[in-house]
């Protein structure tokens, strides 16, 4: 086993899986609500970025943003069609989880309607080649993976830290009463996480989609494991989410060199069974009972 | 002097629940009122009537002339968000604070208008003179506060941005009466300048000689009100003992 590839594979997957499970984490903790569409939003974005290196141009930047603003709007579109109507109704989680699922099954088959069922392939955002630092061989999309998406990461986080719209954010997770009181609008801030957590996803589209084609159920997979890393880590944290897509990613990563890539959902889920059968809460809540 | 609060035939509740009956109450500019009686008899429901955080209302509630109030069923705080930003701040009882973020985030998400936003730090500063016990707390998470300092911190987020109608709600709830004091002797001394206070409590000594007027809430409807408190406050206390 090559030490340097399965650490440049676990931090590759993970960051793509951080991506993921954080938008999860964040909309569950601040709105309530499990977005099944997220799936959804992944899709369209591949499908965003595919257009525009069709139409626009094929420079890396032109389709990353691409990928990103379509994963935006499209979570503008299941928040205005999943929340705003929803949330002030009776049984609103129930309510709201089958709507988000609706308009994953109703947009991926809108998604095969308008596109076909052939795969589509996004052009080589970050080139072909790689780099060799001493015995290690990293291939340039893997590079760029891991630095897009600590990019923003870090733009989200710093974001959410120091801006008055994070502060409302971070707030309503806590107490939306409370931030009701303040002056937010659990409207327009629901929106707004809504469109931030669309963009991550999008990004994690077009990364993703560097090894694997743009295909209308091509969602489906990347919502499992962002739900899995979401829930391992601890619903809502965001130190538990990125902890546990460095593990998910890990076990993806050591599963597919010493076993074969078909058990690779086979030991995440003992993993995630695992964990919750520890600590119900998931890795945060371990966090917590250790500082305590 | 102005009226900055009309209320009148409010009726409010919660679910089946009738709380508040046709209660009407009018706060000038520059008044500080304590509105007092017994625990469930109303007086948080009036506070959060006003800002329409209860599960249904009737009547009308005019903050500078503005209808805030009117009939409705559902959707509680709904409109909330857009009542505080007219200027009205309240300080709910259990302080409805966020566990996770530190005393200078609490301060920060206070100051909700962009010009309040761009300096919050001299605002915090200010927030800080008049309970300086939360300077040295200011990167502990509220969670890890005791009841006393919470309370701080719930009125002093309220004061960060420049509410005119400030609405306290018991303020001396769960505190050691010492504390309960000093807490009510920093209320007295915020400057109201145009604006107004409304002080709701159960312990009518903590306010009696402080404020301009006291109003009894007794069943879900106002006593006596502003023409004639003694009467009131003497069939409360006759309540008390």
């Amino acid at each position: 086993m090559d030490p340097y590839y399965v650490a440049l594979t676990t931090i590759t997957l993970a960051s793509i899986y951080g991506l993921l499970a954080l938008g999860i984490s964040i909309i569950w903790s601040s709105l309530g609500m499990i977005n099944m569409a997220q799936g959804f939003t992944f899709a369209l974005s591949g499908y965003g970025a595919w257009l525009v290196s069709q139409y626009i141009g094929t420079n890396g930047v032109v389709v990353v943003a691409g990928g990103v603003l379509t994963g935006a709007l499209a979570g503008a579109l299941v928040g205005g069609i999943a929340f705003i109507p929803l949330y002030d109704k009776p049984n609103f989680p129930l309510r709201s989880l089958i709507a988000t699922l609706a308009i994953a099954m109703l947009g991926s088959q809108s998604l095969l309607y308008w596109f076909g069922p052939r795969v589509k392939a996004l052009p080589k955002v970050f080139g072909v080649g790689s780099i060799h630092i001493g015995s290690a061989v990293a291939s340039y999309d893997k590079i760029g993976t891991i630095v897009c998406s600590a990019a923003l990461l870090l733009i989200t986080l710093a974001w959410m830290k120091r801006s008055r719209r994070g502060l409302e954010i971070r707030a309503m997770m806590q107490n939306p009463e409370g931030a009701a009181l303040v002056g937010v609008g659990l409207r327009s801030t629901a929106m707004s996480v809504m469109m931030m957590t669309g963009a991550m996803t999008g990004l994690a589209a077009v990364l993703l989609s560097q090894n694997f084609f743009v295909s209308p159920f091509a969602g489906t997979m990347p919502l499992v494991k962002g739900m899995v890393v979401a829930l391992a880590g601890g619903l809502g944290s965001v130190a538990g989410a990125l902890i546990a897509a460095l593990l998910i990613g890990l076990i993806e990563a050591m599963t597919a060199v010493e076993l074969g890539g078909q058990y690779v959902l086979i030991t995440q889920f003992a993993f995630i069974i695992a964990v919750l059968l520890v600590r119900p809460r998931g890795i945060a809540g371990m966090i917590e009972h250790t500082r305590e | 002097m102005t009226d900055l609060l009309r209320v009148e035939n409010l009726s409010a509740g919660y679910g089946p629940l009738g709380v508040l009956h046709n209660v009407s109450l009018t706060v000038r500019a520059g008044e500080r009122i304590g509105i007092v009686g017994l625990n469930g008899h109303g007086k948080s429901t009036l506070l959060k009537a006003i800002v329409g955080l209860t599960g249904w209302q009737s009547g009308s509630i005019q903050y500078n002339g503005v209808e805030i109030g009117g009939t409705r069923s559902q959707g509680p705080g709904r409109n909330t968000h857009k009542i505080v930003r007219m200027g009205l701040s309240l300080m709910p009882q259990g302080d409805a604070l966020f566990h996770g973020l530190t005393v200078s985030d609490h301060l920060d998400s206070g100051a909700y208008t962009p010009k309040a936003w761009r300096e919050r730090k001299q605002r915090r500063e200010r927030i800080l003179s008049i309970f300086p016990p939360l300077e040295k707390l200011l990167a502990q998470p509220v969670g890890k506060l005791s009841g006393g300092e919470r309370r701080m911190v719930s009125i002093g987020r309220g004061l960060m941005d420049d509410a005119k109608l400030l609405l306290i709600d018991e303020p001396s709830l769960g505190l050691a009466p010492k504390i309960s004091k000093g807490l009510v002797e920093a209320l007295m001394q915020i400057d109201l300048r145009d604006g107004a206070m409304v002080i709701a409590e159960q312990n009518i000594s903590l306010l009696e000689g402080k404020v301009s007027r006291l109003v009894g809430l007794h069943a879900g409807k106002l006593k006596g009100g502003a023409t004639a408190p003694d009467a009131l406050l003497s069939e409360h206390m006759h309540h008390r003992h």
